[in-house]
């Protein structure tokens, strides 16, 4: 059962908002989500974890040396920025 | 007939010059474009240019290659350098990258044209295009329907005649609905066939790059094209073996078709009919038809999403205002700053998709869903490995119905993704699979149906694909929009 409380919990976690009149609707869609995922606690447990689809692990290459890109090109899709930094700014 | 060669024989023949060519496109989709929305961003001088050099070796008597001078489109999550990639989100708006995705960076080396990028729903998410913050791409069969999604853009682009090839992605059937709801081909390749360096994430163990294309033969080529090792992506191992083109053409008697009766289950009855029609001309072909249970499938769905969910709501972290894109304009704190940004900058499904990925994810839900879903997602592996001891491929239906129309698929968010039914399994298992049409409803809405391959066993059914098209080609149908080749 997914609560009002969950939901604003959740919010906190992912960092949205969520308007307390938006609170009720999203509450009872979540329910419906969480509802439709259930299903597969019904299935029966293949007893071993999955771990990634090809069976990679460790995937080396050697450490080659290339330029990196340049600060100040990274830097053009700041919203704002100071000094070769991003710019952080406490209040708006 | 490959479109991509007989662009390329038109080109080459100097029966029109690239220059003339990509114009008419660009003609063309600014007509087209007010109806169908495919094209977010078009990116005229850019085409301009590539095809002035393309024109200038043709002039000097250099040979072209195949995909040189030929106009095509990429989905609006696929970095394009210094040309805005917004994802179709409010969150990107103005973002443009520094590089290139590797897919890009491959086509154009090999000369491809950009006419600009395509409407996708937002971050990928959605079944109908119509979550972009653009407003939905519509269906070039019947525009008060929608193209499907979420790469709907590049789906209706190449139907409309204004692109005569696109690459979208695929992470729960992005590529390969769109294609079926649209009437045209749709490959997504096996997870680790092509890089996805400069793919903007949704779902990273899911997610694949793949074409979208008028015919079969028009996929394998644009495949052969981006299916390499590449360094910068880890998960990455090329295509393996020789180019798909080689035996694109092969006989295809005595290939084993096999049927999972769970694919069948809960189909509208024309796309059953449709699909079943397909499966007497793979007979008449020569092909051998073989029937079993998948009883793995019917979990496929749930597991899907919130495997999906749980990686988006992580790889969507990354959008807090500070590096890229949007910033909300009045906040209180650095904290307040990033909820604000990302509450005013995602849309409605994206944020539903996130919340539900971390709840998931959090503590004391995480063993009954993201572990169990995990723990599925290995035994649906292990049916399909059953299943290709016994086929060569899998035959199923792409969508369990036609187009919706617009505005249906937005109103109720579990019945949407009940449309995924068919698809998710593919991206589940990492397979290759590619969609094809076969057959339209009383409405005249296109029907497709697709081929599901073993692990990078895209030449199989590529193969087989082309095999169908040749022998049922009034299933690939032309629209009334775009340029006329």
């Amino acid at each position: 059962m997914v609560t009002r409380e969950d939901v604003e919990n959740i919010a906190i976690l992912s960092k949205l908002f969520v308007a307390e009149e938006e609170l009720d609707g999203l509450t009872k869609q979540m329910q419906e989500i969480v509802e439709f995922a259930d299903a597969i606690n019904n299935a029966p447990d293949s007893g071993e974890d999955f771990d990634n689809i090809n069976n990679l692990s460790n995937v080396f290459r050697d450490d080659v040396v290339v330029p990196s890109y340049p600060s100040e090109e990274i830097l053009k899709n700041a919203p704002e920025q100071a000094e070769d930094h991003f710019l952080v700014r406490n209040h708006n | 007939m490959s479109e991509i060669k007989k662009i390329h024989d038109m080109l080459s023949s100097k029966q029109i010059s690239c220059k003339e060519l990509t114009e008419k496109y660009l003609e063309q989709i600014e007509s087209a474009n007010k109806e169908l929305n495919a094209y977010v961003n078009v990116t005229a001088d850019t085409a301009l240019l590539q095809a002035e050099k393309v024109d200038k070796k043709i002039f000097e008597g250099e040979e072209i290659g195949l995909l040189e001078g030929v106009p095509m489109t990429l989905k609006d999550n696929l970095s394009t350098k210094g040309i805005e990639t917004t994802c179709c989100s409010k969150i990107l708006t103005g973002y443009k990258p520094i590089y290139n995705a590797t897919v890009w960076d491959k086509l154009e080396s090999d000369g491809a044209v950009l006419l600009g990028k395509t409407n996708m729903d937002e971050f990928a998410m959605g079944s109908s295009c119509e979550t972009s913050y653009f407003g939905g791409a519509t269906n070039p069969f019947n525009t008060k329907h929608c193209a499907g999604g979420s790469s709907g853009g590049v789906a209706s682009a190449v139907a409309g005649n204004i692109a005569p090839y696109g690459l979208g992605s695929d992470t729960g059937g992005s590529i390969r609905q769109p294609a079926s709801f649209c009437g045209v081909v749709g490959l997504k390749p096996t997870y680790g066939a092509v890089s996805r360096y400069g793919l903007i994430a949704y779902a990273s163990s899911l997610d694949q790059i793949g074409p979208i294309t008028k015919t079969v033969e028009d996929a394998s080529i644009v495949f052969d094209a981006i299916s390499d090792y590449d360094t910068k992506d880890s998960t990455c191992q090329g295509r393996k073996g020789r180019k798909t083109y080689d035996t694109v053409n092969d006989d295809i008697k005595g290939m084993k078709i096999g049927i999972a009766r769970e694919y069948l289950e809960g189909i509208r009855d024309d796309v059953k009919e449709a699909v079943l029609n397909a499966v007497k001309v793979y007979e008449s072909l020569g092909a051998e038809i073989i029937y079993f249970d998948m009883p793995a499938l019917k979990f496929a769905l749930p597991v899907y999403y919130i495997i999906a969910c749980a990686e988006a709501s992580s790889n969507l972290g990354r959008y807090d205002g500070i590096r890229y894109g949007f910033k909300a304009e009045h906040y209180n704190g650095t904290h307040d700053m990033m909820c604000r940004t990302r509450s005013e900058g995602f849309g409605e499904e994206v944020k539903r998709r996130i919340l539900l990925g971390t709840y998931v994810l959090s503590a004391g839900y995480y063993d009954a869903y993201y572990k169990k879903a995990q723990n599925l997602r290995g035994t649906i592996v292990k049916a399909f490995d059953s299943a290709f001891t016994k086929c060569d491929f899998v035959l199923a239906p792409t969508v369990p119905m036609t187009a919706f129309e617009m505005g249906h698929a937005v109103s109720d968010p579990v019945e949407t993704y009940l449309t995924d039914i068919c698809t998710v399994p593919v991206n589940i298992a990492g397979l290759p699979a590619v969609s094809i049409p076969c057959g339209f409803n009383s409405k005249g809405m296109p029907i497709g149906m697709q081929l599901i391959g073993n692990k990078f066993s895209e030449a199989t059914i590529l193969n087989a694909a082309n095999a169908y098209e040749k022998a049922a080609g009034e299933n690939f149908k032309e629209t009334k929009w775009g340029v006329k080749l």
